[in-house]
């Protein structure tokens, strides 16, 4: 059986690594009183618990009183930010899987109306989350930039690396298994569609690991093993694109004009991945009882849209703790 | 209007305007570390605060210039109020007064012994 000491250290971990360096020494100290004073104590466990959660979450930029002071108001709001990074990263992973199924299926048969007017919509939104994405790296590149000239680079040389990694493996990984399934690739027998066959191959490749095949082992045991490879490998490298965008955004020190440029962008990203999220529900609405088609939804779209609309609220609330 | 001004620093607390009340009005007498807060507020009020809602409060009245730590060579670091944070008890007294006055007015006229 552990002593006082060693289970106020336990609970103590639920809480996140800088609030643990600024509270951690005498929050353990506490909770050794108390634990003394009444050893059990379900009461206290769930609220320790609670706590901490809601501490990872204030870290996380995700709720919070407004800080007071620029500097822990542009900490915050950065981490916000970085959050919101990680939600758009989600939510485009399940979306860019519905997206090109629908663009890949339109170079192959007409689609409905509402499978037409979902696949245009969507592709729109993506076209618009592209562009702020852009718009979005220009003053972090920039702030990085000034922070090499300066020779301060020992932080962001892990996360850099990280964001390097994952992007470079997606990237080739993308076009290597995009390229090589000819329904995706602009193939002679192919209709035009409103979206490149190359740009909806490479969504395709990219989010290969979105699928309902892991829900049936045997079939999944006929895939060639370098493609089974690549849907367990291109989560992790995404992972790994996103957590070091995300630790470089949490690092780098913006202005607090280009921390209201990127708020706005936040709130436009947001906007967009509503209506793409929309067009994705108008789509299984009107599709979902008829099976047969090459537009057909499955339970994994509806799974999908689901874990977008948490993907869309969670990034909603990033966005507004940004602005505070 | 400074009663008013002074409000607000509680305003964002929500559900810890509570906890931050109580630790403030423990803090007024002497400056205590997180156990001694907890014992006291028990001894005074009746409520005993748990540990993470504790810490909670005391984290956002830091924040917020309301009070401030000790410095301590003990692991239990000692908090006290700060001038910001003594004007904003009294302005949350001062509006809980108020309201304890009207009820305890309201019961005497319509509650109290014939």
């Amino acid at each position: 059986m552990s002593g006082p000491r060693e289970r106020a250290a336990r609970l103590v971990r639920w809480y996140p690594r800088d609030w643990r360096a600024r509270y951690g020494e005498e929050f353990t100290e506490l909770l050794i009183a108390d634990l003394a004073e009444r050893p059990r104590s379900p009461a206290r466990t769930a609220d320790v618990i609670r706590g901490g959660i809601v501490a990872r979450l204030t870290d996380a930029g995700l709720c919070g009183f407004a800080p007071d002071g620029a500097e822990r108001a542009g900490k915050r709001a950065r981490a916000s930010l970085a959050s919101l990074a990680w939600c758009a990263a989600v939510f485009l992973g399940f979306g860019g899987a519905i997206w090109s199924q629908l663009a890949i299926g339109w170079q192959w048969s007409a689609p409905d109306a509402a499978a037409a007017i979902a696949t245009v919509v969507m592709s729109g939104a993506m076209l618009v989350l592209a562009v702020l994405a852009l718009l979005a790296a220009l003053p972090v590149a920039r702030a990085v930039a000034a922070r090499i000239a300066r020779g301060r680079t020992r932080d962001l040389f892990g996360p850099s690396a990280r964001f390097l990694a994952g992007l470079t493996v997606m990237v080739v990984g993308g076009r290597h298994f995009g390229n090589g399934w000819p329904g995706t690739g602009g193939h002679p027998w192919t209709r035009p569609g409103p979206v490149p066959g190359g740009v909806a191959a490479f969504s395709w490749a990219s989010t290969l690991s979105v699928s309902s095949f892991w829900a049936h082992p045997a079939a999944l045991a006929a895939f060639p093993a370098a493609e089974l490879t690549w849907m367990a490998l291109s989560p992790v490298a995404l992972a790994c694109l996103v957590t070091g965008a995300a630790a470089v955004v949490r690092r780098t020190e913006l202005s607090p004009a280009a921390l209201r440029f990127e708020t706005r962008l936040a709130r436009a990203a947001c906007l967009a991945m509503a209506v793409f999220l929309g067009a994705g529900c108008v789509w299984i609405a009107d599709r979902a009882p008829r099976p047969g088609s090459l537009f057909h939804p499955g339970v994994i779209d509806v799974a999908g849209l689901a874990v977008m609309a948490l993907a869309l609220a969670t990034g909603w609330q990033a966005a507004r703790q940004a602005a505070r | 209007m400074a009663a008013n001004k002074t409000n607000k620093a509680l305003d964002g607390f929500g559900r810890y305007a509570g906890p931050a009340t109580l630790i403030l009005a423990s803090l007024a007498g002497e400056a205590r570390h997180g156990y001694a807060l907890i014992k006291d507020i028990e001894s005074f009020a009746g409520v005993r605060i748990a540990p993470g809602t504790l810490y909670e409060a005391l984290a956002r009245l830091q924040a917020q210039g309301l009070i401030e730590p000790v410095e301590s060579q003990d692991r239990r670091r000692p908090y006290r109020l700060t001038a910001a944070g003594a004007t904003t008890l009294q302005a949350q007294l001062d509006a809980q007064r108020r309201v304890a006055d009207v009820g305890l007015r309201r019961l005497a006229q319509g509650w109290g012994p014939a």
